[in-house]
């Protein structure tokens, strides 16, 4: 697009658009700018080829070289790791460049499994996965601050994640949960938040804004033992509290796709309350669920967590108008307590809360005159049709006419948002 | 913080990451060098671990001992007690909470209490056997082949013994290493 521009600018200029010295002034912006990039896609490649040397490195040793005795073995089991500490340690030493940094973090942390996984083959350690992967870890979460690099903790984030979902989703350690990975995810949170400070609209920044909660909405599961309904009570919070994040206006006021949470939260919450307005999924043993339970001091902790978040912000008046969105993880929760006792009136209240927040989805669409917004909001009316296509024992004229409802919804608000919209810049032309 | 000051804590952080390959190192080669070696009848099958590679599961035919204690626990620890017959194959003589004082044991895992035969079945911990990624399958097939023969299994798996920790040295089919025997089948 910049060089599309800094092509017309002959152009601008012969037209008496724009002067010769605004043409010049632009052309050394756009240079002055691109001078960084090349920089940083030195380290996006670096970081690239140090993964991908990393892993062909795991997998020629995964070979099983057994022409070797044991002690080549061995060394070849410490060759790559010295040859990553040897460059992460002279990139400390020399003070060199974070392409360096990033190169060597990676290659080092791959060498460190490496390292180990080769041991457990020359000796032939049977594999306890989620150790492996632990310790895997643990031994380069500091390489994060000491190499100040963002590839690592990127996958040190993703190698937790492993972590969890072996230890706490595998058939041996059933009635376990990985709380180590809060642990693990605490101790990269330090570098995340100097990354919101210092680079906040940075592309990396907005990295970690999706894989965080991402990996956080996966290892959740892992926490749930016994007690799966409370489950679902716990993954309504979670993404309550993920969508109450991403409408702090720090997050709310950049651009969309860099904001995981928002996302994350609005879709998480649409999709589950779909899910759950299902009255099948209301059919529970309620007796079976234990207030003493590990699932419900979560559910607990992450409710005030969320109400903490909702309240500071708007005592704060960060939000500038509080939808239905911020306080779906209030009425779930009444909700599923009410559940409890009658199945029939949660299903109903939950279907008319998709219902309502489509409705304000539309709202909000036609007020910022935001086409995207607003077909949202008709997708989840749509999708609660689609869903209550399938259970109810309505006739099929009727549900045809539901559909034939809906999708001239779709027409004519998209055409009237679209008239409304010409009109006013009609109107700005006029009076301008 | 100094540049210095990083490296010095980097230097202490490679060194961990040194120490926890190099410590593993250590104690197995400790087991191998003055442990006791015993033979554990077993058969292989073929799978694989995404890091290190390929292996072949040892299915080990002592896997249960005659006992009328049924409050074993699924999952629980325990340490058995072994010895060797004439032909330095294993046996389990006893299964214990706690590691007996005196004689060979190795640490185990109970899998389950059988109440119809009154048996203790367990698995020991060295049941995998990493293999070049073009012999592990032959291994297994080879086991296979060589069950034809006369004596009836002929495929073993050498272990060191010491203080209850065990290290799976080899396998062997008719007494050549694994590896050796698909290799240049006997």
């Amino acid at each position: 697009m910049n060089s599309k521009l800094i092509k017309d600018l002959p152009e601008l200029v012969e037209k008496d658009i724009i002067s010769k010295e605004v043409a010049l002034k632009i052309e050394q912006y756009y240079q002055s700018q691109t001078q960084d990039s090349p920089n940083k896609l030195f380290t996006v490649f670096g970081v690239l080829g140090s993964l991908l040397v990393g892993l062909g490195i795991i997998l020629i040793l995964a070979h099983n070289w057994d022409e070797f005795s044991r002690a080549t073995k061995t060394i070849f089991a410490f060759l790559p790791l010295i040859i990553g500490q040897l460059f992460a340690g002279y990139s400390i030493l020399k003070r060199k460049s974070a392409t360096w940094h990033e190169a060597s973090g990676t290659f080092l942390f791959f060498a460190v499994g490496s390292s180990i996984a080769l041991v457990s083959q020359i000796y032939n350690i049977p594999g306890d996965f989620s150790s492996y992967l632990l310790t895997w870890v643990v031994l380069c979460l500091p390489l994060i601050y000491l190499l100040k690099s963002n590839a690592v903790a990127i996958l040190c984030v993703v190698f937790a994640t492993w972590y969890a979902c072996i230890y706490g989703y595998g058939y041996m350690t059933s009635g376990q949960s990985p709380w180590l990975y809060l642990a693990l995810i605490a101790l990269v949170m330090p570098h995340y938040w100097q990354l919101l400070k210092r680079q906040s609209n940075g592309n990396i920044t907005s990295i970690f804004n999706w894989i965080l909660p991402l990996s956080i909405v996966i290892a959740l599961g892992t926490f749930i033992n016994r007690n799966e309904e409370f489950g679902l009570l716990m993954y309504v919070i979670l993404v309550g509290l993920f969508y109450n994040i991403g409408k702090i206006p720090f997050f709310d006021d950049q651009k969309l796709r860099r904001n995981g949470y928002l996302i994350i939260g609005s879709l998480g919450t649409i999709g589950l309350l779909l899910f759950t307005s299902f009255n099948w999924i209301w059919d529970f043993d309620y007796e079976r669920l234990f207030f003493n339970s590990q699932e419900f001091f979560i559910s607990l902790v992450l409710f005030f967590i969320t109400v903490g978040v909702l309240v500071y912000s708007s005592s704060k008046r960060w939000i500038k108008g509080l939808n239905l969105f911020h306080f779906v993880f209030i009425l779930f929760t009444i909700l599923f307590f009410i559940g409890m006792t009658n199945d029939l009136i949660s299903t109903i209240a939950i279907n008319l809360l998709v219902l309502a927040l489509g409705l304000v989805t539309i709202k909000i669409g036609t007020d910022k005159f935001h086409f995207g917004i607003l077909n949202y909001g008709l997708l989840i009316i749509t999708s609660l049709v689609v869903c209550r296509f399938f259970d109810t024992d309505m006739s099929y004229v009727i549900k045809g006419l539901l559909f034939v409802s809906v999708g001239l919804g779709f027409f004519l608000t998209n055409y009237f948002m679209l008239k409304k919209q010409k009109s006013i810049a009609n109107l700005k032309k006029i009076n301008p | 913080m100094k540049t210095i000051h990083i490296f010095i804590l980097f230097i202490i952080v490679a060194g961990a990451q040194l120490f926890i390959p190099a410590s593993m190192i250590f104690k197995q080669e400790t087991i191998l060098e003055t442990g006791t070696a015993f033979k554990f009848k077993t058969q292989p099958v073929d799978p694989s671990d995404p890091f290190k590679g390929k292996y072949i599961y040892l299915n080990y035919e002592v896997n249960s001992i005659a006992s009328t204690d049924s409050s074993w626990v699924s999952g629980e620890t325990m340490f058995l007690a072994i010895a060797k017959d004439s032909l330095g194959f294993v046996r389990a003589t006893n299964a214990f909470r706690d590691n007996p004082k005196s004689g060979d044991y190795i640490k185990a895992t109970v899998e389950w209490y059988d109440n119809n035969q009154n048996e203790l079945r367990f698995s020991f911990p060295f049941n995998e056997f990493y293999m070049n990624e073009t012999k592990a399958y032959d291994a297994e097939v080879a086991h296979r082949t060589a069950q034809n023969d006369t004596i009836p299994n002929n495929t073993y798996a050498l272990v060191y013994v010491k203080d209850g920790e065990a290290v799976l040295d080899n396998v062997f089919i008719n007494d050549v290493p694994i590896a050796q025997y698909v290799e240049y089948p006997q």
